[in-house]
Formats: C-alpha cells, structure tokens, sequence
C-alpha cells in the first residue's frame, strides 16, 4: 500500500469517524443524563441534513448560515418533542424507548412524505484540493473534520467549564439530590435533548455536502452508532470519540480492500468485544442485575 | 383468511417478545429468530429434500440453538445494552442473509413447497393452513402458560420486579435470563418455519429490525402485563386497524407512531389495562379530594 492511498482512505475513516463521533456522543449525552434512549436521534440527524438543503438550496442562503440555522430549529424542536412527549415519561426507559420508536417512524416517513423519496444532494461548500504526499485531498473534508473537532472541545467546554454543564452532570450524578440544590431538572433534561439532537443536526448539515440526503439516512445512521455504543461503551464521551474513530476506519479501509466483506468484518469485531467486554471497550464492567 | 394467518404469525411472535419481557429483558431482534427459522427450514427443505414435518422442529431447534450461542454472550448484559445487543444482532443476520449467495442473496428463496399432504389435508387452500397455524399457536401458547405457572415462570416474575432481591434468593439471573432467551427465540423460529412454508418465498427485507419495532409495539399495545392476551389484543388491533381504515401505505407509519406515542403517554399499562384503569377512576371521582391526590401519577 502507497503513502497516497493509505492518506485517502484514512482522511474518509476520519470524516466517516467524526460524524459517528459527533452524533454518537450527542446520543450517549441524552442517555446519560435524561436517562432518554433515543431511537429518534438518526432522525434529528437526517431533519438537520433537510434543513441545510432546503435552506441553501431553495432559499440560497448561505452555507454556514444555513447550517447554524438548522442546527438551531432541529435542537429546538428535540426541546419541544421532550416537553411534549418524554417530560411525561421520566424515569421509565422503557416507555421513553417505545415513545422514542414511535418518533422516529413519524419522523422518517413525514420526510418522505414532505420530501420525496429521490436522493437530495448539495453542491460543495469548498472546492478546491491540495497535494500532501502525493494524495490529493479535498478541501471539504478537512473542514469537516476541523468543524467536528471544534464542536467537540465546544461540548467539553460546555460540559466541563459552565454552570449549565456542571448541573448537568449533577443530574446524570443524582437527579433527586441535584433538585435540591435548586436546579430545575425539567430545564436541564429539555437542553440536554435540545444539545445532543444539535449534535445531531449539525453532522447532518456538515455531512450534507459530501453525502446524498436520503429521508432513511436517519436510521442507518443510528444502527452504525449503535455499533459505536456497543465497541465504545455507553457512559463514556471518550468511548464515544474511540468507537466512532474505530469503526469509521474499519468501514473506510475494510470497504477498499475487502469489499461488501467488511461488513462482515466488522460484524465479527463487534461480536469480538461483546465476548471480551460486553460493556464495551470504555465502559464500566457490566453489572448482572 | 390471509390477514387472520398474519395475524396469527404476529401473535406468536409477540408473545416470544413477551415472555422475554416477563425476565425484564427488552428485545429489537425479534425477527432475527424468526429469520433462521424461516431460512433454516426452506434449506432444510430445499437442498436435503427433506419434509416439512422434519424441518419445523429441525428449524426451531436451529434457532433455539442459535439463542443460546448467541445468548450466552450478550444476556450478560441487561438493560439498554441488551436492547442495543438485540438489534444490531437483527441487522447482522440480515446483511449476512444478504450478502451471502448461499442463502439467496438480497433475491431470497424461492420456489418453497407447500407442506408435505398430511392424509386428506393437502395444504392446497388458505384455511388448511389457518388450522395448522392455530394448532401451533395454541401449543405455544399452551406451552408458556405451563412455563409461566411453573417454578421458572415464578423466578422470571421475580427477576422482573427486582433482580437483587431475586438474586438473593438464590436465583440464578443469568441461567434464567438465558432460559428466557432460547424460549423466546424458538418461538420465533417456529413462527419463521410456518411463514416460509406458506408464502413459498422469503427474502431478508421482511426480517429487518422494523419488524422487530413492529413485535415490539404489538406487545406494549396490549399491555406487557399480560404475557399471554396482550400480544394477541396488539396484534389484533394492528393488523386490522390499518386494513379497516384503508390507510394507503405511504401514511400508516405516521399514524402508527403517533399511536404508539399516544399510549405510552395517555396508556403507560397498554389496552387491557384500560378496565383497571377506568375502575380507578370511578372510585376516585366518589371519594373525598383528598384522597383522590393519592392515586395520582
């Protein structure tokens, strides 16, 4: 394998890996600390990739604005489906599941429905490339991938150094004890959905451009970040980052070299690590209760 | 008499999703079981010629086996993990069902034969077929009521309602949960075994994880308390009510979510918790205020 090669398929394991990383921790946020198994997060992904496209495409606004826009309207409506629906919920993972399935089937096929079933596709945001080592690499995927990085350290900044992060770890912490202390917890789990659904939003508008918008790209989105889940763990924003780089590269490389194989590769991986560590490879040891 | 045959396929799969919940164990992966009961019984069929008679046990052993293969390795970990596990297990069998030649590809198999004559019952008409199927949901049926009412059945009640404590009395979560597990899968195996005989084709579409979604809704609908009736009550209202109301295909899922939605909500308990529900209700509205804060939410 040459230099130049190996540099294009790790850059597409590394967009392919941020994405997954961005939309994977947003999912772990909302689980930790709204104790919300979201099966409708692929949708908010797929609901921000529409948006971007509407936005830029139909009413030619700009690219960046577009997709802080989205982001905003799609974290906005996750705050409005929490009140609406999970608020009445709480507590009980199963019922937020089951609601959650039902969300997502509304969502999917409200996006056909409004949107047609025939593939949507963005012109670049950049064109251009430049040479490194011999590989030509566009300029669009690097801007994903530095975009993808920023937002990360913006989450752990938000998580790690403001007031809101703090009461949201409290929450995740002891819900009851972190009421006492004077933190309105209905607030807290609205923003918690309004932030990991944006997370969501915003890998659909940056992933937009590279990718065809499809109204199921929400739920193969979801199952490959349910494989990052399982490889990364469930508690960990650092299983996260870890699972999503893994399994990007496995995809990118497995699919040069092996194939509609890779799969299965990464079938085999996965089954690896649900015998070695069924809490994945971040998580703490699985509890048989 | 082809809807009721559906039907009838759905409830058996329920009450596999059912009796898995009975444990405190969520499953999406359904329909994977009931994929290798289906697969395995046509190849049986298919390339060793051999009847379907042989092939139904043949395929639910298959899938029993498989569960417990499968099982043992993620029945470890309980919870959201587990549910996790469960669908992307379904997504794996699909994509291999798919990719793989020898089971047809993404095409399937076709060409099944009907099931062997059985003296003067040829299998030639829908309602031949309509008895086998409610012989066998019966047996199943009549199996895990006997599962239910037994010792097992009560350490599975137990595990449900707390596992600790169950564990302190000496009960092997693990061991049961795995119990749990294989019954489960071979119900869907048979269930699998029966559709593939019957509709003479298969492919790996039917059996995605929206499958799974939809077992899963028919035992929530009618009520996860009710390990037997409640499968049969969601599954009835939602074979039938999209059929009733001529829903063109293109809305239902709409629909269907918003339902499913709207009773978790307003029906945390599912329809046949609807009389208990209303009983509570009435006593509240003759008794005093301030007792009627006590039955609140």
């Amino acid at each position: 394998m040459d230099g130049a090669l190996f540099i294009q398929l790790f850059l597409n394991g590394l967009v392919a890996g941020m994405v997954y990383v961005l939309i994977a921790s947003g999912l772990i946020l909302v689980l930790g600390v709204a104790r919300i198994f979201n099966f409708a997060h692929g949708e908010f992904y797929m609901l921000g990739a529409y948006a971007t496209f509407a936005l830029t495409q139909i009413l030619h606004w700009n690219y960046f604005l577009s997709v802080i826009l989205a982001t905003a309207v799609v974290s906005f409506l996750a705050a409005l489906c929490y009140r609406a629906i999970f608020h009445y919920l709480r507590g009980n993972l199963l019922l937020c599941a089951a609601a959650s399935i039902g969300l997502s089937m509304m969502m999917e096929r409200g996006a056909l429905v409004g949107f047609g079933t025939q593939e949507r596709g963005l012109p670049p945001a950049f064109s251009g490339t430049f040479g490194l080592a011999g590989a030509s690499i566009p300029l669009e995927k690097v801007l994903v991938i530095l975009l993808c990085l920023a937002i990360m350290f913006g989450l752990a900044f938000l998580l790690k150094g403001t007031t809101l992060g703090r009461a949201m770890r409290a929450v995740k912490l002891d819900t009851e004890v972190a009421a006492l202390q004077g933190v309105s917890t209905t607030k807290i789990y609205a923003l918690t959905m309004a932030v990991g659904c944006a997370l969501a939003a915003f890998a659909g508008g940056v992933i937009a451009p590279l990718f065809s918008v499809t109204p199921n790209m929400g739920h193969v989105m979801l199952l490959k970040c349910f494989m990052v889940l399982i490889v990364g763990g469930m508690e960990s924003m650092v299983g996260g980052i870890v699972g999503g780089l893994l399994i990007g590269m496995i995809l990118s490389f497995g699919s040069y070299f092996l194939g509609g194989l890779s799969e299965i590769v990464l079938f085999s991986f996965i089954g690896l690590i649900l015998v070695i560590k069924p809490g994945g490879l971040f998580g703490e040891a699985v509890e048989e209760v | 008499m082809h809807l009721l045959i559906m039907l009838g396929i759905n409830i058996l799969l329920a009450m596999g999703f059912a009796l898995l919940y009975s444990t405190g164990l969520i499953t999406i992966g359904a329909a994977a079981f009931w994929a290798v009961g289906a697969y395995s019984s046509a190849l049986l069929v298919l390339e060793l010629n051999l009847s379907f008679w042989l092939a139904m046990p043949l395929a639910v052993l298959i899938s029993a086996g498989l569960a417990l293969l499968i099982g043992a390795v993620i029945v470890r970990a309980p919870g959201v993990a587990f549910v996790v596990q469960t669908m992307v297990i379904n997504m794996i069998v699909v994509q291999i069902l798919g990719q793989i030649e020898f089971f047809g590809g993404w095409g399937g198999l076709i060409g099944l034969p009907r099931p062997n004559p059985l003296g003067p019952i040829t299998f030639a008409t829908k309602t031949e077929f309509y008895y086998l199927l409610l012989f066998l949901l019966l047996l199943t049926a009549g199996v895990f009521k006997a599962l239910y009412a037994s010792r097992v059945g009560r350490a599975w009640q137990s595990i449900q309602l707390n596992p600790r404590l169950a564990l302190t009395l000496g009960i092997n979560l693990y061991r049961y949960r795995l119990l749990a597990f294989v019954a489960a899968s071979a119900s869907a195996g048979l269930a699998g075994s029966f559709y593939a005989h019957y509709f003479g084709t298969i492919e790996p579409g039917t059996f995605s994880v929206f499958k799974s979604i939809y077992i899963q809704i028919y035992a929530i609908l009618g009520g996860l308390g009710f390990y037997l009736s409640g499968p049969v009550v969601g599954a009835l209202v939602m074979t039938f009510l999209p059929e009733f109301l001529r829903l063109s295909k293109e809305i239902e899922p709409i629909l269907t979510g918003g339902l499913l939605i709207g009773l978790v909500v307003f029906l945390p308990g599912g329809f046949l918790s609807l009389p208990h529900r209303i009983q509570i209700w009435l006593s509240n509205r003759n008794t005093d205020p301030v007792e009627q804060g006590e039955a609140g939410p």
